[in-house]
């Protein structure tokens, strides 16, 4: 597992797709960056972090058969993997909020962002991007961000949280060579943010819907029990959890 | 009311100028939103800010090779034309993107080269963001779809000649 750390770049995604392109990168190579210059998240929108504070970091992962039709599993490896690492970590009442963020309590901690390199209909590599908040404690303008330092009080160590972040990303993929991946949509549904409890939803035409996650699709669409026990699927952009 | 009489409605309302049509039948309940200047934040599927579109038919860039694409052009001469190109599908239902970041340059334009391997599109489908590789060579003589719209499986997106 080769690791390359960077004082700063631009997104250690876009750095890893370079390093793609030069035909240099084999499998599970990782990129860690201090300063992440121009993060995003998704299409057109940021990830900022304060300098050398958080984790910021990429993996590639080689695919050697996985279909499109199998892509929402990496939404579900990914913050899993996230969520047991942490879970060692002692972070509160860790939660996935559909698709993959990671949540202690309401607060978000933690963001991915998965590009997925597609030829016919098998992903060929995905670049796991993945920005944890660490020990920055001042957010600006964004109410529902919390960190691991707010969370347990106490300053920890980037290069020991990247060790473990890895461990159980490189165990779960191998899990899933080895058992399929059953068992991770089971785990995916069960600890689902507001799974089955009442919560209010804006659908794409800014309705407020009530209903209840129940789980999610093969396709990784939302299903929501809405009144009169009806089950309807959304897509990621046709419904926004209110919370 | 048949796709066809829908497609022209939309026609129709996008030229009118106005950014917003609501239309209730029996059957059938439509709103038509326009991305017109002001409303354009309130455009349903576009969540990023509004960046200049491109337009849905591709402009005729008009180099000596490729005659078919002259507005001038019969439908059924094109489509004779189109039969010795090669049409690239979505291999996912998403939302498409013709440029990696909304400030940056589209991937591909009509008349670019294209190689096997090359990113043609990035198709967003439940956060996760997907590069098209191409698997063909060639020179790319349509774009079929416009950029941040959603796509289905299977829906030609491109259209390339591979002479």
């Amino acid at each position: 597992m080769p690791i390359i750390k960077l004082d700063a770049t631009d997104s250690t995604n876009a750095y890893l797709k370079r390093l793609i392109a030069s035909n240099v990168s084999q499998d599970f190579t990782v990129v860690v960056a201090r300063n992440q210059l121009k993060g995003r998240g998704q299409m057109g929108t940021h990830w900022i972090s304060e300098e050398g504070k958080n984790l910021t970091f990429s993996v590639l992962k080689k695919n050697k058969d996985l279909s499109t039709d199998d892509s929402f599993l990496l939404n579900i490896i990914v913050s899993l993997a996230i969520v047991d690492s942490l879970k060692g970590f002692q972070v509160p009442d860790l939660k996935i909020k559909w698709p993959n963020d990671i949540l202690s309590g309401t607060s978000k901690i933690c963001g991915i962002l998965i590009e997925n390199i597609i030829s016919g209909n098998k992903i060929k590599a995905s670049i796991i991007g993945i920005g944890l908040n660490t020990n920055q404690t001042i957010f600006h303008n964004v109410p529902k961000a919390s960190s691991l330092k707010l969370l347990l009080g106490k300053t920890l160590d980037l290069d020991e949280l990247l060790k473990e972040l890895l461990n159980s990303l490189e165990s779960i993929f191998q899990d899933v060579q080895k058992k399929g991946s059953e068992e991770l949509w089971e785990a995916y549904g069960e600890i689902l943010f507001r799974k089955d409890k009442p919560s209010t939803f804006q659908d794409s035409n800014k309705k407020k819907i009530m209903g209840f996650i129940r789980g999610v699709s093969a396709e990784g669409k939302l299903i929501i029990e809405l009144e009169d026990n009806v089950k309807k699927e959304f897509g990621f952009k046709e419904v926004t959890l209110l919370y | 009311m048949d796709i066809k009489e829908i497609q022209s409605l939309i026609k129709f309302v996008a030229k009118s100028g106005a950014s917003e049509v609501k239309l209730e039948t029996d059957d059938i309940k439509i709103t038509i939103r326009t991305g017109a200047v002001g409303s354009g934040s309130d455009t349903t599927y576009v969540q990023q800010i509004p960046v200049p579109q491109t337009p849905l038919a591709p402009i005729p860039q008009a180099p000596a090779e490729t005659p078919a694409l002259s507005p001038e052009a019969s439908t059924k001469e094109s489509q004779e034309d189109d039969a010795k190109y090669i049409t690239i599908k979505s291999p996912i239902i998403g939302t498409f993107y013709r440029k990696p970041s909304p400030d940056k340059p589209a991937f591909v334009e009509v008349g670019s080269s294209i190689s096997k391997g090359d990113v043609l599109c990035v198709i967003e489908a439940m956060k996760l963001f997907n590069d098209i590789e191409s698997e063909v060579s060639g020179k790319i003589v349509k774009v079929l779809v416009e950029d941040s719209s959603p796509v289905e499986f299977d829906q030609p997106l491109f259209l390339v000649d591979p002479s």
